[in-house]
């Protein structure tokens, strides 16, 4: 760990999804949406999936699936508060409802993890099959001191790949889709 | 003057996550039914923001409250008897559904359900009102963490109010949380404006509820309360309103959302008041002067005139030791760090709050300053990212002056224990630029940051003299008949219900409690072996054994 310099947490710049992947770059409004950077912060009130079923909490917060933007993000792609809005990378396809707040910078959404895919997801447009929860648009991204093994907590287990914050550094393609959803 | 005792509440706003813990675990105790799906008696408030329900801050559209006549007396906002008779049908200013939120469930049945299929299933938002399919479009807390700013925040009817334009910008961000609950007023409207007399509030302790039994229906208490804290149960057809937990309260327990408050930012005690200066105090002209003059009614329980009047009234003799260990009255009127929530209502709120104390907005820091340094923190309290003017629209009617010293306190506060906890000598001349001595400053934060559970919750138990008008927790629950007495009615399966009088459960309590096995551990006879560990014999396990003959000595190996 030390050889690679991650003994202390390090700042490693996002990655250029458009020089390695062949993504829009950040900010590029098309046809098809702005591309905003894609974050996946932990919610406020459950580790993972815990309390997303849970009635008291859906109707303390949005009851279902959201994603956050900013105001100028919305603005760009006519998108008001509570919209319908369908998020596609390369990875997959999310539905979420869109919160729309200053709170947020320009450029980057969050997605919370976990929200639960069994609570008002309906049927994408993009693929025609359901959308997916947070994970959809995020892929494992193996690096070196994943691959370090047998010292205690680093060795392999279920997800041990999974959670790592390198996965976390995706763009996608965010629109307003249409309003009428089915499930 | 008359002395009168009140259960009070202080919370702490700097220690407010927003977890809503205090809100979930109210409604799973006491609005986990039908009828009562949309009502949270404790609801949590993301600021800047529109509240629960919509923009009820607005008493120009809501008409609650209190207000002064043309001739300088007291009167409802929203009209006097004739009004009320006029409008005892259809009341005009009552919110409706949407501004509470429509409550929704989901169709869980489906998921179990559904035959094979190409997608998975998943459960669609259904109303609770009208069982459709529905979309959601508000919540009790829609407007969490600032989302839906450009659609909502603006609405805010504080905001409308505050010279200065706050702008919606990601670098001028602010917000904290405001976690509401009853005020249990001293001169509530709630109680004033019901045409039956259905809404009291209780001689010996303060608390105001709604009498089941008398309540009408008829839900002019939904709009004269300016918090907008009484709500209509629409099957039962009654107004329903926190109770302070007082069936909890009365046996000396916090009441649901702060024993359960994750910040532990609330306080519970007994502030001792002069009911006969009450009408006086909400009729002051001036709205800035309200906090002073609620301030003034609150008495000084370490006063001997207080308490040889206290005694007079017929205030236990215990409860008057409480009430000098009370909590809030340090914080109302020892520290006076605490603030009353919209005094300019009339209403003599008795749920106060001790501001947010926010950071220094960046301009200090980028100079390089270190921004909790006494001198710089003093001066930059008019620049703190949470407007002064927002804060005092909230807690002092618009005037700046006390908010301001209350967070210099709390700034003070900061500094001085700062140098305390570097190994620094304390300066005590930061405790004296606001006032306060170094003791007394350093008490202020023990009860703010430290406090123990019964440092916080300083809550007598109810006298069993008074137990006639208490005889509620010692019989039935006052909603049990409703529902057809069905059992139903607190959820699913929740089983009947066993009514636990006072003496009982202090028994029980103390029992469970004990350090011995056996209580009372002067009865051999009787033996909990509920914490018992398996090893060795409890004392009473086994009768008592005869003295026989002394045991031979055994050498040492």
């Amino acid at each position: 760990m030390s050889e690679l310099g991650e003994g202390l947490p390090v700042y490693r710049p996002p990655l250029n999804m458009g020089a390695l992947f062949a993504e829009p770059d950040v900010g590029d409004v098309g046809e098809l949406g702005v591309t905003v950077r894609y974050l996946t912060p932990h919610n406020k009130w459950s580790i993972h999936s815990e309390y997303q079923d849970n009635l008291f909490m859906l109707s303390l917060s949005r009851g279902g699936q959201t994603i956050w933007m900013s105001d100028q993000d919305a603005a760009k792609v006519g998108v008001a508060d509570n919209d319908w809005v369908e998020a596609v990378n390369r990875n997959g396809v999310v539905v979420a409802r869109a919160i729309v707040s200053h709170r947020m910078p320009e450029g980057t959404v969050y997605m919370h993890h976990a929200q639960d895919r069994l609570i008002d997801v309906p049927i994408a447009e993009t693929s025609g099959k359901r959308g997916g929860i947070h994970n959809s648009l995020t892929r494992i991204l193996v690096k070196p001191s994943h691959l370090i093994g047998g010292y205690a907590q680093l060795s392999f287990a279920f997800n041990y790949l999974g959670p790592t914050g390198n996965q976390r550094d995706e763009v996608t393609v965010i629109r307003r889709r249409s309003q009428d959803v089915e499930y | 003057m008359r002395v009168m005792a009140q259960m009070a509440m202080v919370m702490n706003l700097d220690k407010c996550i927003g977890c809503h813990t205090c809100s979930v675990t109210c409604k799973q105790a006491w609005t986990n039914r039908t009828g009562t799906e949309y009502v949270w008696f404790n609801n949590v408030e993301t600021r800047p923001g529109q509240g629960y329900p919509r923009r009820y801050e607005d008493q120009e559209q809501w008409k609650g409250g209190w207000t002064l006549n043309k001739r300088g007396r007291l009167s409802l906002k929203a009209g006097g008897r004739w009004r009320k008779l006029a409008t005892i049908f259809s009341n005009p200013k009552l919110p409706s559904i949407t501004d509470y939120y429509e409550p929704w469930t989901y169709d869980y049945a489906t998921l179990t359900d559904a035959p094979a299929q190409e997608h998975t299933p998943v459960a669609r938002p259904k109303s609770l009102i009208s069982g459709r399919d529905m979309k959601i479009e508000w919540s009790s807390n829609w407007d969490d963490n600032l989302g839906g700013s450009a659609a909502t925040e603006k609405h805010d009817p504080m905001l409308a109010k505050i010279a200065e334009k706050v702008r919606f910008e990601f670098e001028q961000t602010f917000m904290f949380y405001l976690p509401r609950i009853c005020e249990h007023c001293l001169n509530p409207s709630c109680a004033a404006s019901c045409p039956s007399g259905a809404i009291y509030k209780r001689a010996e302790d303060g608390i105001v509820l709604v009498d089941q039994d008398r309540c009408r229906g008829w839900r002019m208490c939904v709009s004269g309360c300016p918090y907008k804290k009484v709500y209509f149960n629409h099957k039962t057809g009654k107004a329903e309103k926190c109770t302070f937990c007082f069936p909890r309260v009365e046996v000396g327990l916090p009441t649901v959302c702060a024993e359960t408050c994750v910040g532990r930012l609330r306080y519970i005690g007994l502030i001792l008041y002069d009911a006969d200066r009450v009408l006086e105090a909400a009729s002051t002209p001036d709205e800035h002067d309200l906090y002073e003059a609620q301030r003034s009614l609150l008495l000084d329980p370490h006063d001997p005139e207080v308490v040889r009047a206290a005694e007079r009234d017929g205030i236990p003799r215990d409860w008057i030791d409480a009430a000098q260990r009370s909590p809030i009255h340090a914080l109302i009127n020892t520290y006076r760090v605490a603030l009353p929530l919209h005094p300019e209502y009339r209403t003599m709120p008795m749920v106060w709050y001790i501001p947010p104390l926010s950071p220094v907005i960046d301009v200090v820091r980028e100079t390089g300053e270190d921004a909790e340094d006494t001198g710089n923190l003093f001066a930059a309290i008019d620049a703190l990212r949470i407007p002064v003017e927002y804060l005092a629209e909230l807690f002092t009617a618009g005037d700046t002056v006390p908010v301001d010293g209350v967070l210099k306190k709390l700034a003070a506060m900061r500094s001085y224990m700062r140098d305390i906890n570097l190994g620094r000598d304390p300066d005590a001349s930061i405790p004296a630029a606001v006032g306060m001595s170094e003791e007394d400053m350093y008490d202020m934060y023990r009860l703010l940051a430290i406090a123990k559970y019964d440092e916080r919750y300083v809550i007598p138990p109810a006298h069993a003299e008074q137990a006639h008008s208490l005889e509620e927790i010692a019989t039935e629950c006052a909603v049990s008949e409703y529902g057809g007495g069905n059992p139903e009615i607190f959820g699913e399966g929740s089983g009947t219900l066993t009514p636990i009088a006072v003496e009982n459960f202090q028994m029980l309590k103390d029992r469970q409690t004990s350090d011995t096995l056996a209580g009372p551990s002067d009865k051999a006879s009787r033996v909990n072996l509920l914490n018992w560990d398996g090893k060795g014999a409890p004392s009473g396990l086994f009768p008592p054994r005869p003295p026989g003959p002394p045991a031979e000595e055994v050498e040492d190996r």
